[in-house]
Order: structure tokens, then sequence, then C-alpha cells
């Protein structure tokens, strides 16, 4: 029985010890496989059947039963009680960013799938990254009836993987009614906005304002804004661009207007098309950097919205990016409002170099106008845009206010059956493609698209991904932690064990 | 509750009376110890690589994001801990009882005020606490990815459950293997070749249809010390590496019952 066992143990250690090596499963390693296998399976055989006669009298067997009963119930408890675990589906997720509690933004859109969908993890073996994906797909899966996860070698399933356009391992393809997407390194934030693209049924068309040096939706630079094009194209927008110098209207089809950055004056009649829009209900998102003179900052006044050509210096912000501290206000504190839903002192916002937009006054009693994310109270404002620009941090003047100073604010004017919305942010920086996925950023300006356009059940907050610390870990620190640590420890055990043999040796 | 107290207390003290258990803390130790320092040497190999190459020092944006501490260093390091595991609990756990069947102490034991059953649960409890101290010392390098490589310290202690529970399933292993030879090497080997086994059975899917290759993949050890180091504790997993302890402790009784038998 022993011998069987053992030869069977050894068969199986080289089998893997094969497979684990070539990292294939050739022939030496299914041989030795098998015929471990087949010792392992005789060995228990042998052996009860040796127990049987080594009992010997019917006393002996009597009593080796029960405790042989106990071992059986004790396996099948052990497996009940796994299953019932199992079932629980209760985890708790201990890492730093909560990478396995879904954002709210990923239930909503497992919550709103309008089919079964599928999603393959197309994988290759030994690939390290795997695991996370698969925990994270798993995740999923617990968290919608409609999504079924399976999972494909590359090399068995070449001619999927080619359809589906998998060119590396740990990629996911979602599937749903023929229509599919693929994505590469999946995180929570790329499975939910293949999601959302996924379930797309019907898209509401926005217009983006050119023109005037706003910025631009088809450039990946850093100063670009391609990463907003996309993520509003996740959400369900369909963007088109309108050149305000040659337009004397916004088209009627318009679910919304979005203004990024314009930097130079509009035309007069751009603004008259605008306010004309507005007063038939329009709707607008308008991000706006201080030093500019635009001509909207007269049509936004009219609505009631005060932008002083100033910079908000906030003292509680530290230094960010390179410039001076307070220059970069990073915002903790909103008000109650749909477009900062979600929203607390954790979850913070980051502006570069803004300018305040004050709602000053309502124009009709039954509007409703407010700030929606403010500075600290120890914010003061500046005007030398210039100096600021280049990074240069003005001194407060003596009697400068310090007080909560809004970078943002929304407003909406209910009229004659129809209803404008208007929202403001005094800087465009911080949706660029270099700065949209820092913080909040990218949420509170979906968020304030979604609100402007009376998409209001689309506001949420999405997933985050963290990047890991990527500093050194100094040749220096790692040597002094080598040699006072690193080998004390070892050496210390080995002197006990060197001492302990001795003593025993001369006992 | 006072004799089985005593029987841990005897159990730790001759593990430690034995240079055996030294040289294994010596092996955990000094394993951690020069993963670590290796994968962090290749850590800053590429980081410096690759803020050379860019010229952009270490701005957030020039090094790809697996390239980190966590993923690089602790994750790693951690894998092989768990791998090396296998090779260190078999040599603590062969002795506990095949030397007491070799030297025939088993019969005196059972002449002590101990039941059969408090007996093994002192042997086990002996081990486990001692996987416990074992795994205690190999924290020291991870402690650091905690400060310098902001995995905050709810991650790292899952990964010490998970390892923990990994120990225990080993130790469970190697314990029901002792108490079935009162040879102590058969007894480690044998401990090898079983937690080798059952370690991983990815090598399957190849071959086995998927629902048994997922059978075999809920009974295999590392994608359930995977979850935890990760960073997800699930109630599965730790009712997974409870069931080996569960039936190792029957296995051992029952073997117990066959020598009292013969």
């Amino acid at each position: 029985m022993r011998g069987l066992a053992l030869v069977g143990m050894i068969a199986i250690a080289f089998g893997l010890g094969s497979y684990y090596t070539t990292e294939s499963l050739g022939g030496f390693a299914v041989a030795n496989l098998a015929a471990g296998a087949v010792a392992l399976l005789a060995a228990p055989v042998a052996a009860v059947a040796r127990g049987a006669r080594r009992a010997g009298a019917p006393t002996g067997r009597g009593r080796l039963l029960p405790r042989a009963v106990w071992v059986v119930f004790a396996l099948a408890a052990a497996v009940a009680l796994e299953r019932c675990a199992q079932h629980t589906e209760l985890q708790a997720d201990w890492t730093a960013e909560r990478r396995f509690e879904l954002a709210p933004a990923t239930r909503q859109a497992l919550a709103e799938l309008p089919g079964a969908v599928t999603a393959t993890l197309y994988f290759e073996d030994f690939d390290p990254r795997v695991r996370r994906t698969r925990l994270l797909l798993e995740t999923l899966e617990e968290n919608a009836a409609a999504l079924r996860v399976r999972q494909r070698r590359l090399a068995e399933s070449a001619l999927e993987a080619d359809r589906y356009e998998v060119t590396r391992s740990n990629s996911v393809v979602l599937v749903l009614d023929g229509t599919f997407e693929t994505v590469e390194n999946p995180t929570e934030g790329s499975l939910y906005e293949a999601l959302r693209r996924l379930g797309r049924r019907d898209e509401t068309l926005l217009y983006v304002a050119r023109g005037e040096g706003e910025g631009d939706f088809s450039s990946v630079e850093p100063i670009g804004y391609s990463g907003l094009g996309a993520a509003l194209h996740a959400e369900g927008y369909r963007l088109r661009e309108l050149v305000l110098a040659a337009a004397s209207a916004v088209p009627e089809d318009a679910a919304g207007l979005l203004v990024v950055g314009p930097e130079r004056p509009l035309r007069d009649a751009t603004l008259t098309a605008l306010a004309d829009y507005l007063s038939g209900g329009g709707r607008l998102v308008v991000l706006l950097d201080p030093g500019r003179e635009t001509g909207l900052e007269a049509l936004l006044g009219a609505w009631g919205f005060e932008l002083p050509d100033a910079v908000v210096i906030d003292p509680a912000s530290g230094p960010v990016e390179g410039d001076a501290a307070g220059l970069n206000p990073i915002l903790f504190t909103y008000a109650e409002h749909p477009v900062v839903r979600g929203l607390d002192s954790r979850r913070m916002l980051f502006l570069l170099r803004a300018r305040p937009v004050l709602p000053t006054r309502k124009p009709a009693p039954q509007d409703d106008l407010a700030g929606v994310a403010f500075t600290s109270g120890r914010a003061w404002l500046t005007e030398q845009v210039r100096a600021a620009e280049r990074g240069l941090l003005p001194a407060p003047p003596p009697d400068a206010t310090r007080q909560h100073f809004p970078l943002a604010a929304a407003g909406r004017y209910p009229r004659d059956g129809v209803e404008a919305r208007i929202v403001v942010f005094g800087d465009s920086d911080f949706a660029s493609n270099r700065y949209l996925r820092a913080l909040y950023n990218l949420d509170v300006v979906l968020n304030a698209v979604h609100w402007a356009t009376q998409r209001e059940e689309q506001i949420t907050l999405r997933p985050k991904t963290l990047t890991p610390h990527q500093f050194p870990l100094t040749p220096q620190d790692s040597l002094r932690m080598f040699y006072g640590v690193g080998l004390v420890i070892p050496e210390g055990c080995l002197i006990a064990a060197a001492l302990i043999w001795l003593r025993r040796r001369s006992a | 509750m006072i004799p089985l107290r005593a029987l841990v207390r005897k159990e730790i003290t001759v593990l430690f009376g034995s240079p055996m258990a030294w040289l294994t803390l010596t092996g955990v130790s000094l394993v951690t110890a020069l993963l670590f320092f290796d994968h962090l040497r290749l850590y800053n190999q590429i980081l410096f690589l690759y803020a050379s190459s860019n010229m952009g020092g270490f701005e957030t944006d020039t090094v790809p994001v697996y390239v980190n501490l966590r993923d690089q260093v602790f994750l790693p390091v951690m894998e092989t801990l768990a791998l090396t595991l296998i090779g260190l609990v078999p040599l603590v756990t062969m002795r506990v009882f095949s030397e007491e069947r070799s030297r025939g102490t088993d019969e005196l034991l059972a002449t002590t005020l101990l039941t059969p059953n408090q007996i093994v649960l002192g042997k086990f409890l002996a081990t486990y606490l001692f996987v416990l101290l074992m795994l205690g010392l190999s924290f020291v390098y991870p402690a650091t990815s905690v400060v310098r490589a902001g995995l905050g310290l709810p991650h790292l202690l899952a990964v010490y459950v998970g390892l923990f529970g990994l120990g225990i399933a080993l130790a469970s292993v190697g314990l029901a293997c002792s108490a079935f030879s009162s040879n102590q090497l058969l007894a480690a080997i044998s401990a090898y070749a079983v937690a080798f086994v059952l370690y991983d059975f990815r090598w399957t899917s190849s071959f086995a249809p998927e629902t048994a290759a997922q059978v075999l993949d809920a009974l295999s050890l590392h994608p359930r010390f995977g979850a935890f180091a990760e960073g997800l504790v699930r109630l599965g997993d730790l009712a997974y590496f409870a069931g080996y302890g569960l039936v190792a402790f029957a296995l051992a009784r029952f073997s117990l019952e066959q020598a009292r038998v013969r």
C-alpha cells in the first residue's frame, strides 16, 4: 500500500513538475500523471483490504467502523460547510482602493442591462493578471442576474478570439445580442464603460462648440478632450460639432450645448443665437477659464451668474502639479444639488487656476440658481491673472475677503412650459485628458451634462482606479533593511538550531 | 482543559527543542528576505529604465501602472512564500505523530488523563501555533509594502489570513500523513506529494470537461489563497481551509484508534 502510494505521489510530482516547468502538458507529464492517479487509486483499496485483515477480530473491526464513519462524516461536513459558506457570497474587500466593491455606477449599469450578457475572459496560463480579473468578473456576476461569466484559453479559442479582435491575454469580451465590446486590461472602470456602450439603445445629441479656440474633442494630447468625448459617448451621447462663427442658431435637435474653454470673443450674432436658444429652454454647460474675455460672461450675467476675471487662491490646497500652494484648488465642499450628488469631503475635485462663478441674482422668482462646489473658507481672489497663469503666487491684499468661493454653479429657469438649464464651471483644464480622471472630475462634468440635459437618472459616481505608488525603494534603504533585519532574523534562528543540535548531541 | 493546555505546551517545547523547527524558521525568514530583495532589485531596475528612457523622472504618467511595489514586489514574494510553505510545513509536521509512534511514547500518552480527541486536538493546536509564529517572522518585509507601497494594513492582513489558512491546510495534510506513519521521512514525503497535488489543478482544465475542471479548481489550494492575496476575504475560502483541519482531525483520530486496535 505504502509502496503504491509513494510511487503514485512521485509520478504525480514529476508529472506536475514537468507541466509547470515546460508550461505544457506533454507526453511525459500525461504518462506520469496517469500512472500516478492509478497508483494512488489502488493504494487505498489495498489499504482497506490490509486493514480489514489486520483488524482481525470482529471487535476490532467494530471499534474501527465508527471512526471510519466519522471520517466520512467529517469529509461531508467540510464539503457542506464550504458550499454553504460559498453560497452566502459573504466577502470583505480589504484592498486599499476597495477594488471589489462596485461603484454605484457599475451597479446601475448592471441593473439596467437590456438582456443577457456573456462576459468571456480570454487568458493564457501563467498570466498573473488573470486572477484579479477573474475575481472582478465573479464580483460583477454576483451583482447581476443577466451576466454570465466564462473563461477561454487564447490558444484553444483562436477563431473566437479573432472574431472578437482579442489580441492578448487578460482580455474580456462582453456580448449582448450579437454586438460585442472587447476590453483589454480590464478594470471595473473599463468594464463599466463597455457595459454602458453595450447596453445603450438610444443616443442623446449633444452639440460641442468649436471655432473660437474651444477644447478639441478629437485631440488625444494631455490638453485635448478626447477622454471627455469618449466618456460622454459611453454615457449615451452622440457628439456633433457646432462651429459658432458659422451658426446663426443652435439646431433644434440639440439636447444640449457644451462650450469648453473658448479662447476668443464670440461674435455678437453667436451670442444672440445662444441667448435665443436659452430663452427657448436651451441647456448649456460652459467651462470658462480666467483671463479670457469671450462675451459669454455678459450673456451668463443675464441669467444670474457673475464671473469676475480673477483667480481664486485657496491656501487650504497644497502645492499640486509643481505650482505654488493654493493656485490649483482642491474642492471638498458642496451644496445639495444633483450635479454634485454623492460627493463629500472625501470625494474631491481638482481644478487649475479657476475663476469664481458667483450665483448673484435670480432673474425671476421661480428660478433656481445656486453654487454647487466651493473652495475652503480661507480662499481669496487675485486679479493678477497673468502672474497666476505663470505659476506665481501673488501676495494677498491686506483687505482681501476670505470666504467660500463657488467655482461651479447651476441654474434652472422655468418659463412658459419650457425649462432652460445652465451649468458653469470656472475652469476648463480640469476636464482635459490630463486631469479628467483625477479625483471626481469626470463624475462632476458628466453629471453636470446629465443634469442640464434632464437625464438626472444617469447621475452617479463612477468606478475609480487608484494608481499604486511607483517610487523606488532606494538601494541604500534596501541594503540597510537587508543587513539590519533581512539577515539578523535567519542568523539568530540558525544559531539557535546549531546550539540545540550540539546540546542534543552531547546529551 | 488543563491537561490539554499542558499537552499543547509540551508539544511546543518539544518543537522548539528540535533543530528542525529552528531550521524551518531560518528557511522561512531567509527565503522571504532573499526573495524580497531580489524582486526589489528587479523592480528598481525596471523603474529606472522607464524613468531614464522617458526622461521624465518618476512622473506617474511616464511609468506603466503595473510597475509598482505592490504588483512587482509584494504580491510575487507572497506567492512564493505560499509555495515555500509546501516545502517547510511538512518538516514541522512529520514528527508530530510518527515520532511518538516510533518511540512507543504514544502508548504512554494514552494512559494520561487526556482523551484521544484531546491528544489529537493538542497536537493540532501546537502545530497551528507554530505555523502562526513562522508567518510572523516573514512579516517584516511586507510591512515595508504597507509603508512604502500604499498597500494598506487591511490588505496585508488579508494576505496573512490567506497564508495562515494555507498554512493550516498544509499542516493538516502533514499531520494526517504523520498520523498514518511511524517513519518521519515517509510522513514528510507523502505530505509533500499530497500538498503538491492539491496545490493547483489548473493543469487539468486543458483536457478535463468544463464542469470537472471547475470542481477540481474549487478543490485547489492556490486559487483560494489567490483571493486573499488580492485583498478579498471570502467566507467560502475560510470554510475551505477550515475543512482541511476537520477532515485531517478525523483521519488522525481514526489512525489513533487503528493503532489502539492493533
